[in-house]
């Protein structure tokens, strides 16, 4: 039980006051009137007597009362009927309601920390009115009237015979059959005269004669005169006089409870959520088969059971009804008004007068007769009676045991007996005995079970309870408050149940979940009482026990309680939010339950928009958004395909956020912003963002253009099982234009969604999320002004759709708005947007603490005009040949209202595709002319030119491979460099497959700027990525290696010969037929090739699949002249042709495509770093030696591939390059696939820097010199005539190098093995054998060499070793070289 | 068991973990039972409590494990034979325990496990 503000102590005497009536005349009622009272009220204040009050007992005891009170009340005919009783209970305890701003307890209890006020003044109210407006029963004496006073005025003509006539009426009333009620003590009633004076308007003299004349005939002890109304009402303003009224009379309670249930409550007539969650199952296990009907008994105190009751009593229905009256007349009337201090000294003297003089001794007098009749009665149980007695002679409430004595002696019934008993035995002072508990639980049980008297049960409980939590046995209070519960009264049964629920938590331990629980049923037990305001209340307080803990059904029946009762309180806000918890969070009810309940949410929030139709938009809860899944694109939708047409993919919202890809966009658009601002990134660039996402920097105010729409893509989720139906759609917005002028225009437009003409708001009318479904919704904002645009949420009509449709049954039930209900249940209201942005993490500040860094994706700044492109590809195909060159067109529209310029594109992959060099003027501009026609610009030939080449140049700046520049970023050649609004240009663009196989992803990106120069935007970009799918088609392997023969040669050592294996890999036998090699061209700074040694007939060079085929070519230097006139980026083609047509290879796209494979080439890192500086003269001489043995050869071989397709045949062409650099190697078309490095034992010491670069091979030194030997064949020689043959032998050395070098040439035969010795014995060099030679670059020296033979025979003349070293080194690469060639002579016998 | 009832293990934080046959007025029942189960549960030597509770035809009947879950069955006809089943519950429960991705209290136990 909660704490209260009467002690026990006090309650229970309070609680059995000696009732005294009175009875007053029309005048005396008048005299009170005038200050507003009754005379009963009147005296109510001052009824608590301030001295202590002396009694005997018959045993001649002493008993000293303290405080004791008497109440005085007006005579009313009529017992209270037991409606209008429980209508002032009800009045009683809704007028009380926990104070505002109350600071509630704290109670920690295990893991719980729960505020609960301690007290409970609705429950004291109850109590006290309770008890006071019980009605006076036959079987016992409390309430019953001890004395009754006899009022009259003063100023009546015959008072004395006014008071005579009073008496006579109080003896009617006691003692005439026609009234029952009230009851009275003992039949011979005190009577106490009281004259009431008027002391402002009456004749004092008059009055105080009447009174001599009243104690004569009374005695002094019987009347007295009573003083009052010393002020005039005029003076009342002056003095002021406290109230003490207020407080005893019906408060001035706001009765608000009373407006709130006249208005319809269309939630509680939806039955079907209740029937659901209904807690009624519970209650019907409390009533214990009670009947409401007690008329059957004795003890009854219905008296609806006489009929007359409720017609004819007019006087009790005038009590109530006066009570109404003095409750509403309250408002601003001071009671008494008429009374001064004195006068309210005069009427505490008149009940103390009355109570020493009068009322003590008659109950003396009264206890005696009492005790004399007991004793001398010999009856039934007298020791029952004797022990009663015994106790109640003890006791120290006087007025009690009168009560009880009178009980007991006098009637049959029992039952009060133990219940006073148990109150007595508590009164007793310093009581050694325990509390009787079970006295009272034997009083409860018979008045409940067997006299069927709820009302004496509940005072038997409601004074158990709080005495035994006076003994803090709390849970004994409990039990018993509990037991009492019941369907006949749910006022009682709630009180009752909050009180057991306190009980719970006031216990040692607090048993903080049987409190919660109780609190329930109390709150349900309050709602079905009609007391909304008590049941909201503990429905919170519970709710603090269930909250979190995942009894998450428990949850939503409390919030759903909760929303209801807040609902019809018309705390509009509370129900929204109680309501949304329900909503919100995960919930585990049934559909149909959560479309209930979603029905309902939305009843209430249109009540709440209704109550306020121009306040701001509710912010409402479903569905969710997951705000930082927004997305933002700036820009016009993705066209679809036209056709042959295929617009650049662009950005779009479809995409996919893809890290790897994004990071290449942006070095893409670096690339080209730098080479447009020579080589620098300039400090304010930042990469264009065209989707901006929760990976994208959204540090920086995103920039948006004047006309070009603003999509926002929202991401929606339900967490429903019902569908959420959201309509007219769209986003809130606010916008500060800004002034074309240039001076800001600070006036910001607050929502001007209804203003057009600034920012055009797209709404989209109808959205529906699925139950459970995440769906993102995508709106557009069209910007009309430029300025700064704040987008703030989404507005839109949160409903669901029809009931019906999903959720059988629901429309069935009674109550339930069916139909029109879920059409028109739709709620205005907004949702913000508000994203987050990455925490920070820079400065200590940032990593200590949690900051969020801003996120302004949603705050885009609308800047001018600026040009727009739009891209289509025109043929654009989707699979290609490795290698294959395929004709497309790109078309580039502008399609604003700014002229756009400075177009480039630019791509990781250039050598897949090019718009031409210089010379592509000369193609077809137009697709449709261009068709069956080679991608190559050709030029017939006749057939006699076979073998010879073609010679042709072209510099590799023509074709955007110059030095420093970047390859990647390619300017498309527009006509005029500016393309104009409206306008469009259709540009060839050739391309070739790469030469992987596989699914290629090349992007684009292009590049423009405004011809007006913008401050905020500089450029703009547009991207592309093209998927193309290779299959295999031709791979090429070529060497390069020297040629010996030196006699083409004019004095120069530059002959090779170049091996070219073409192998057609392509396995796909149904498409392509054959590959047919057309021509082979050599590109070269230095080199060309010169024809073609081609000894088969097999001119078309045809190569099925698998095929493979070998061309061997011979190159030559190209003319000094020619070099030395060049500058060092011109090349040099040479076409050699095996068909009748040239390709020209030094033109469009051929040398595009050659020179894009060989930046590429270039670009990847070189085999050898030599990074030694020690030794930097070794390093250069080492790049001299591997000089060379460098060549600068590039072959292309351009194909045919004949295919058939759709049983159609096409030729397809194209190109594949193979980059010759180094002598005797291999080199490849396709790039090599690079073996994945085994794994490597982690080296934990620091690898010595060894000299393994700083020394050539053996190969390159051998390639610094060429030697020859130049000797006859065959010899004869007459051996009779002279025995030894000498035979002239020229050895040429040739220096490839562009060094002096050292060259020693030792003609001594090795003698390391004697086998060798065997063969080579048979000759000998004669003459010089050791030469020491230095040659010049490129120098030839011829020595002539004499060998010696004695025998006929072949001889191998190859054994001079030369040695080679560069003339400026000294010590170093005295490594030999042996030519290992044999050089057979034939020496014959003459 | 001819009549209805209703089973929850709840976990030390108060919270349901697993539940059984749910009728919304269980929900209450067994949670406010939970007071007089932590009181019985030093009172007793035995894991399983016994009725430990009673609101009105509903018997409480309650088994507290060593890590202080406890398991609340809900019957409305008075039976402790019955109940003795709560061991078997007991090893099920201990089984799914001791599965590593059970994550203390944290998640509802699928009811296929039982």
């Amino acid at each position: 039980m909660a704490q209260c503000v009467q002690s026990v102590q006090e309650l229970i005497p309070d609680s059995f006051v000696p009732c005294v009536a009175a009875l007053c005349s029309d005048e005396a009622e008048r005299l009170t009137r005038l200050n507003h009272l009754s005379f009963a009220e009147l005296l109510k204040p001052f009824s608590r007597l301030t001295s202590e009050v002396h009694m005997r007992d018959p045993n001649n005891q002493l008993h000293v009362i303290k405080n004791l009170k008497i109440a005085v009340s007006n005579i009313v005919t009529q017992p209270p009927q037991p409606g209008a009783i429980r209508k002032l209970l009800n009045d009683v305890v809704s007028g009380s309601q926990p104070a505002e701003g109350l600071v509630a307890n704290v109670i920690t209890a295990g893991d719980y920390d729960l505020n609960i006020s301690a007290t409970t003044p609705w429950f004291e109210s109850y109590r006290e009115t309770f008890l006071q407006s019980m009605p006076a029963s036959d079987h016992e004496f409390l309430n019953h009237y001890l004395a009754c006073m006899l009022v009259a005025s003063s100023s009546e003509a015959e008072p004395v015979e006014q008071f005579s006539k009073l008496s006579q009426e109080q003896h009617r009333i006691q003692h005439n059959s026609d009234y029952s009620y009230p009851k009275w003590f003992i039949p011979n009633t005190l009577k106490y005269y009281v004259l009431l004076h008027d002391v402002s308007a009456g004749d004092e003299q008059r009055a105080e004669s009447i009174y001599e004349e009243m104690k004569q005939k009374y005695g002094t002890q019987g009347c007295y005169l009573l003083k009052i109304n010393s002020r005039t009402s005029n003076r009342a303003s002056d003095e002021q006089i406290p109230d003490p009224w207020s407080q005893y009379l019906q408060k001035n309670s706001i009765q608000n409870q009373e407006s709130y249930e006249d208005g319809p409550c269309p939630i509680t007539s939806n039955k079907n959520c209740d029937n659901l969650l209904s807690l009624d199952g519970l209650d019907n296990e409390v009533k214990d088969g009670l009947p409401n009907n007690f008329r059957a008994h004795p003890l009854q105190l219905d008296q609806s059971s006489d009929p007359s009751n409720s017609i004819d009593g007019p006087d009790h229905v005038r009590s109530v009804s006066s009570l109404h009256e003095t409750k509403k007349g309250n408002t601003g009337i001071i009671h008494g008004a008429c009374l001064t201090l004195t006068d309210h000294d005069r009427i505490r003297q008149f009940i103390q007068e009355f109570t020493f003089r009068g009322l003590l001794p008659h109950i003396e007098k009264t206890i005696r007769q009492l005790n004399d009749q007991l004793i001398s009665r010999k009856g039934l149980s007298r020791s029952l009676f004797s022990a009663t007695k015994k106790w109640f002679s003890g006791s120290k409430v006087p007025e009690k045991s009168i009560n009880e004595l009178k009980n007991t002696s006098g009637t049959t019934h029992l039952t009060t007996m133990p219940e006073m008993a148990a109150v007595s035995a508590f009164l007793q002072p310093g009581a050694p005995r325990p509390y009787p508990a079970h006295y009272m639980d034997t009083a409860i049980q018979t008045y409940r079970d067997i006299c069927k008297n709820m009302v004496l049960a509940e005072r038997c409980v409601l004074l158990s309870a709080e005495l035994l939590k006076s003994q803090s046995k709390y849970s004994e209070a409990a039990a018993l408050l509990i037991r009492l519960t019941s369907e006949d009264s749910d006022l009682r049964s709630a009180l009752l149940l909050e009180q057991a629920a306190h009980c719970f938590i006031n216990m040692k331990s607090p048993m903080v979940r049987k409190y919660a629980f109780h609190m329930i049923l109390a709150g349900h037990r309050f709602s079905k009482a009609g007391q909304k305001k008590h049941a909201l209340r503990c429905y919170c307080q519970a709710m603090q026990v269930y909250k979190g803990k995942g009894w998450s059904l428990a949850e939503d029946h409390i919030n759903f309680t909760i929303g209801r009762q807040s609902y019809t309180l018309r705390q509009l806000d509370n129900a929204v939010s109680a309501f949304r918890h329900i909503l919100i969070n995960e919930s585990k009810q049934s559909a149909v339950q959560q479309g209930a309940f979603l029905r309902e949410y939305l009843y209430v929030y249109k009540n709440v928009s209704q109550l306020s139709p121009d306040g701001p938009l509710p912010q409402l809860p479903l569905p969710y958004i997951n705000s930082s899944a927004t997305r933002v694109f700036f820009g016009h939708d993705r066209r679809p395909a036209d056709g042959e047409k295929q617009a650049a993919t662009h950005v779009s919202l479809d995409q996919e956020y893809d890290s790897e890809s994004s990071q290449q966009w942006r070095e893409l658009e670096e690339q080209v912003v730098s080479v447009v601002n020579k080589g620098v990134i300039p400090s304010s660039f930042h990469p264009t963002q065209y989707c901006l996402n929760s990976y994208s920097d959204n540090s920086r105010f995103p920039l948006a253009v004047v006309e070009e729409p603003i999509t926002v893509e929202v991401a929606f989720r339900n967490p429903l099982k019902v569908p959420l139906l959201l309509t007219d759609l769209s986003l809130l917005w606010k916008f500060q234009p800004k002034d074309f002028s240039g001076k800001d225009d600070e006036e910001v437009k607050q929502l001007v969604t209804s203003e057009p003409e600034m920012i055009g708001t797209e709404v989209i009318s109808e959205f529906l999320v699925n139950g459970e479904e995440s769906k993102v919704a995508r709106l557009k904002l069209f910007p009309h002004h430029i300025g700064e645009l704040h987008i703030l949420g989404v507005v839109y009509n949160l409903g669901t759709i029809q009931a019906s449709v999903t959720v059988d049954g629901i429309g069935a039930l009674p109550g339930c708005h069916t139909g029109k209900y879920s059409l028109s249940m739709s709620v205005r209201g907004k949702q913000d947007l508000e994203i987050q942005g990455p925490r920070l993490n820079n400065t200590k500040e940032e990593k200590t603490s949690v900051k969020y860094g801003p996120d302004r994706r949603l705050d885009p700044i609308i800047t001018e005009e600026m040009p727009l492109l739009e891209v289509f590809f025109i043929h654009f195909p989707t699979g290609l040949l490795c290698g294959e060159i395929r004709k497309a067109y790109v078309e580039f529209v502008n399609v604003s209202k700014c002229p756009l310029t400075g177009l480039k594109v630019v791509s990781k992959r250039p050598e897949f595709f090019t718009f031409g060099g210089n010379t592509a003027v000369l193609t077809p501009l137009s697709p449709s002319a261009s068709e069956n026609c080679s991608a190559y610009k050709t030029v017939v030939t006749d057939a006699t030119s076979v073998c010879t080449a073609l010679i042709s140049s072209a510099s590799s700046v023509d074709f955007g491979i110059g030095t420093g520049s970047q390859p990647e970023v390619i300017p498309v050649p527009l006509p005029d460099t500016i393309l104009l609004p409206g306008a469009s240009v259709q540009l060839p663009m050739w391309l070739r497959g790469p030469d992987e196989e596989g699914v290629h992803e090349i992007n684009f990106l292009f590049y423009y700027e405004s011809v007006k120069k913008q401050p905020k935007i500089r450029h703009r970009i547009l991207r592309h990525t093209a998927i193309i799918c290779t299959s295999r088609s031709l791979n090429v392997r070529a060497t390069v290696c020297r040629s010996n023969s030196l006699e083409n040669e004019k004095g120069r050592g530059g002959n090779m010969l170049v091996f070219v294996d073409v192998e057609n890999t392509n396995t796909s036998e149904a498409g392509v037929k054959e590959f047919h090699v057309v021509q082979v061209s050599s590109s070269s700074k230095h080199w060309k090739l010169q024809k073609s040694i081609n000894l088969s007939e097999n001119k078309d060079a045809k190569l099925a699949s698998r095929e493979k085929g070998k061309f061997c070519f011979k190159a030559v230097r190209c003319e000094e002249k020619e070099a030395a006139t060049q500058s060092s980026e011109k090349y040099t083609f040479a076409d050699i042709i095996f068909g009748n047509e040239q390709i020209i290879s030094s033109a469009s796209p051929c040398a595009d495509f050659f020179y894009r494979s060989l930046s590429s080439e270039l670009k990847k890192p070189q085999a050898h770093l030599p990074v030694h500086t020690e030794k930097q003269s070794t390093e250069d001489a080492v790049k001299l030696i591997q000089k060379c043995g460098e060549v600068d050869l590039n072959i292309v071989i351009l194909w045919k591939a004949y295919v058939v397709e759709d049983s159609k045949q096409l030729i397809l062409e194209g190109q594949h390059h193979v980059i010759l650099r180094t002598i005797g190697k291999e080199a490849f078309s396709y790039p090599q696939k690079q073996e994945p490095p085994e794994m490597e034992l982690l080296k934990f010491f620091r690898p010595e820097n060894t000299t393994i670069s700083s020394r050539p091979s053996v190969e390159q030194l051998s390639s610094l010199i060429k030697t020859s030997l130049h000797y006859p064949e065959s010899f004869n020689h007459p051996f009779h005539q002279k025995s030894l043959c000498l035979v002239p032998v020229t050895l040429l050395l040739s220096n490839c190098s562009k060094a002096d070098v050292d060259v020693i040439v030792d003609l001594r035969h090795k003698t390391t093995s004697s086998e060798a010795l065997e063969i080579h014995g048979s000759f000998t060099w004669l003459g010089q054998t050791q030469y020491k030679l230095q040659l010049k670059s490129q120098e030839i020296h011829s020595l002539q060499l004499k060998a010696c033979f004695v025998h006929t025979g072949v001889y191998n003349l190859g054994t001079p070793r030369v040695f080679a070293k560069l003339s400026d080194q000294v010590t170093v690469f005295e490594t030999s070289q042996q030519n290992s060639m044999p050089a057979l002579i034939i020496i014959n016998n003459m | 068991m001819s009549g209805s009832f209703y089973f929850v293990i709840v976990g030390y934080r108060d919270n349901p973990v697993f539940e059984m046959k749910v009728l919304p007025a269980g929900k209450f029942i067994a949670h406010a039972a939970l007071d007089l189960t932590d009181e019985n549960m030093w009172l007793l030597n035995n894991m399983f409590l016994k009725t430990v509770d009673k609101f009105n035809e509903w018997f409480v009947s309650a088994h507290v494990t060593t890590g202080h879950m406890r398991f609340i069955m809900l019957h409305d006809i008075r039976q402790e034979d019955g109940i003795k089943n709560f061991t078997d519950v007991y090893d099920l429960y201990m089984k799914t325990v001791h599965n590593i991705w059970w994550v203390l209290h944290q998640f509802y136990v699928q009811v296929s496990n039982f």
